[in-house]
């Protein structure tokens, strides 16, 4: 598969919606540690409204089904971490415009222009312990892949790893950022997120791309 | 091992608009639901004037259900718990609180808060509102060292600003007149909280964070966010002399400063607890030359049945002293006109 038009793209968000959807009491448990222990129920029911509502649309383009996820993450999920879901989709939603299908590189500059925008709006950088973590090493990962395919596995690995590596990272973004160094020994729900999200994106890769 | 509390509720999904429907019902002289999760007041300001909006996360009534009404906040807008409502359900209540005047969003700051205002205000742009603002409310000086105040979090003593600034509002302010006043009374507000248990998530009923019997945190956020340190747990009378001097040198406030008193019970500290701490807290406050021109005690922002309190202090001037005693008529803030005297 070269490209992925409105078909898989609705596929690919009921995939992430299902992934998180099984994940969800353990984000729950991550984000205790951290924060107030109810990440993966926000972050689940807004993925699940979001495939709810695409499900919904008649004959949607990308740009809707983008568009789609972006307000079930801003106005379903909450607080910051449902800002920031919501703004990386928000912000490849214009480039988006007349487009019926991405290919490896339409995909790589709607995941650059999510990222730029999450940064931004964030104020977070790599070493704060937040979604940044794993979301600029999985995006330089795809970046760098050759193919379709291994840009999705090297996402996904790059996204597992840096989440990983919040464990022992002392927060300087979020809620979390007040616990100081008893946050350390704890991995950050919402870098944990986005390696989920990665990783099925390639799970679904894996499985529909032949 | 995680502890679960039973809490009287139905289910946890409907937790928020139950409690709505339940305020809104008890308080109907004084606030009507909208849509969108709103609060509104029953009776609107009257056209021109500053509409003031304030958008937070559920569970720690009463705030900010209890400061809608006259003389207080115009808007509400209700997040889910503990989680700050989004941009668009921002949007509709800068919306409801338009009464021509211009709209004034007011943040209290954690990162949520912060975030959905802008992307609210990004929102308002987009649909040609203008006249509409936000300003950034914070108090807690556990949350960032003296000299980096803009990074601290809102907490209880952001009580001074609804009440001035929702007075202020009642007049013919212009929008940065009002902005200007709430910067004013956030910048002579301190406070610093004391926790001595945690508390359970009602969805969950899971205790949120762990804190051993006979032990004290001060400096603890709303939402159970750890502050500056745990020790062993003291007195009331040590724990307010340990409160005191970092409150008091922060703004350096001095001998012949006049201040309002807030000592806030965040959920489950007993009326007897708290006399005995204002107590001490007097008796300090007058040792150091400041005198209380007003004092409240209660329960204003809660977390749950967190045990613990928060000591907030806001120096004032004649303008503020005025404003403290204007009329309000919320569910949770009342003032006769002409004040107490």
């Amino acid at each position: 598969m070269k490209h992925i038009g409105a078909a898989e793209l609705s596929s690919v968000i009921r995939a992430v919606s299902g992934r998180i959807g099984v994940e969800s009491a353990n984000l729950n448990r991550l984000d205790a540690a951290l924060g107030d222990g109810d990440h993966g129920r926000a972050v689940g029911g807004a993925f699940a409204f979001a495939a709810d509502e695409i499900g919904a649309l008649p004959e949607p383009t990308i740009g809707d089904i983008w568009r789609t996820t972006a307000k079930a993450l801003l106005n379903r999920m909450g607080g910051a971490s449902g800002a920031l879901f919501g703004v990386f989709f928000l912000r490849g939603v214009p480039l988006l415009r007349g487009e019926d299908a991405l290919g490896k590189a339409e995909m790589g500059a709607l995941l650059q222009s999510g990222l730029a925008g999450v940064k931004a709006r964030g104020k977070a950088n790599i070493g704060d312990k937040t979604m940044v973590d794993a979301l600029e090493p999985a995006v330089a990962a795809f970046l760098e892949a050759e193919d379709f395919g291994s840009a999705w596995s090297g996402a996904a690995l790059a996204a597992r790893q840096g989440a990983a590596s919040t464990r022992d990272l002392v927060a300087r973004q979020g809620r979390a950022k007040y616990l100081g160094e008893r946050g350390i020994g704890h991995i950050d729900p919402g870098a944990t997120t986005v390696a989920l999200i990665f990783e099925a994106i390639d799970e679904w890769w894996g499985m529909n791309a032949e | 091992m995680s502890v679960r509390l039973h809490k009287l509720i139905n289910r946890p999904e409907d937790l928020v608009d139950e409690m709505l429907e339940g305020f809104c019902a008890a308080y109907s002289d004084i606030v009507r639901c909208g849509g969108d999760r709103l609060l509104l007041r029953a009776r609107a300001k009257a056209p021109g004037k500053v509409g003031l909006v304030m958008g937070g996360g559920s569970g720690h009534e009463p705030a900010m259900l209890g400061w809608v009404g006259e003389g207080l906040l115009d808007v509400n807008v209700v997040g889910e718990l503990f989680a700050a409502p989004g941009p668009e359900q921002m949007l509709a209540g800068i919306r409801a609180a338009d009464n021509g005047g211009g709209v004034l969003i007011c943040v209290s700051h954690h990162a949520g808060d912060r975030l959905n205002a802008e992307l609210a205000l990004d929102l308002c742009e987009a649909e040609g509102l203008d006249n509409v603002d936000m300003v950034l409310l914070y108090d807690d000086i556990s949350s960032a060292p003296k000299g980096r105040e803009p990074e601290r979090r809102g907490t209880a003593g952001l009580f001074f600003v609804w009440k001035l600034l929702g007075a202020f509002c009642e007049g013919d302010a212009a929008l940065a007149s009002a902005k200007a006043l709430a910067e004013k009374v956030r910048d002579n507000t301190r406070s610093l909280a004391v926790s001595l248990s945690s508390c359970a998530s009602p969805i969950s009923g899971e205790v949120m964070f762990e804190m051993a019997d006979g032990e004290m945190e001060i400096g603890m956020g709303l939402h159970g966010e750890m502050g500056m340190g745990r020790r062993k747990a003291l007195s009331a009378d040590a724990t307010v002399d340990l409160m005191l001097p970092p409150l008091l040198e922060d703004l350096t406030y001095q001998a012949g400063d006049e201040v309002l008193v807030l000592l806030n019970n965040s959920g489950s500290l007993t009326l007897m607890e708290l006399f005995i701490l204002y107590r001490r807290a007097a008796a300090k406050l007058a040792e150091a030359g400041i005198s209380v021109y007003r004092s409240w005690i209660g329960p204003y922002a809660t977390t749950q049945e967190m045990a613990g309190f928060a000591l907030s202090l806001c120096r004032v001037d004649a303008q503020m002293k005025a404003l403290w005693d204007a009329p309000a008529n919320g569910a949770y803030m009342k003032q006769s006109l002409g004040g107490l005297d």
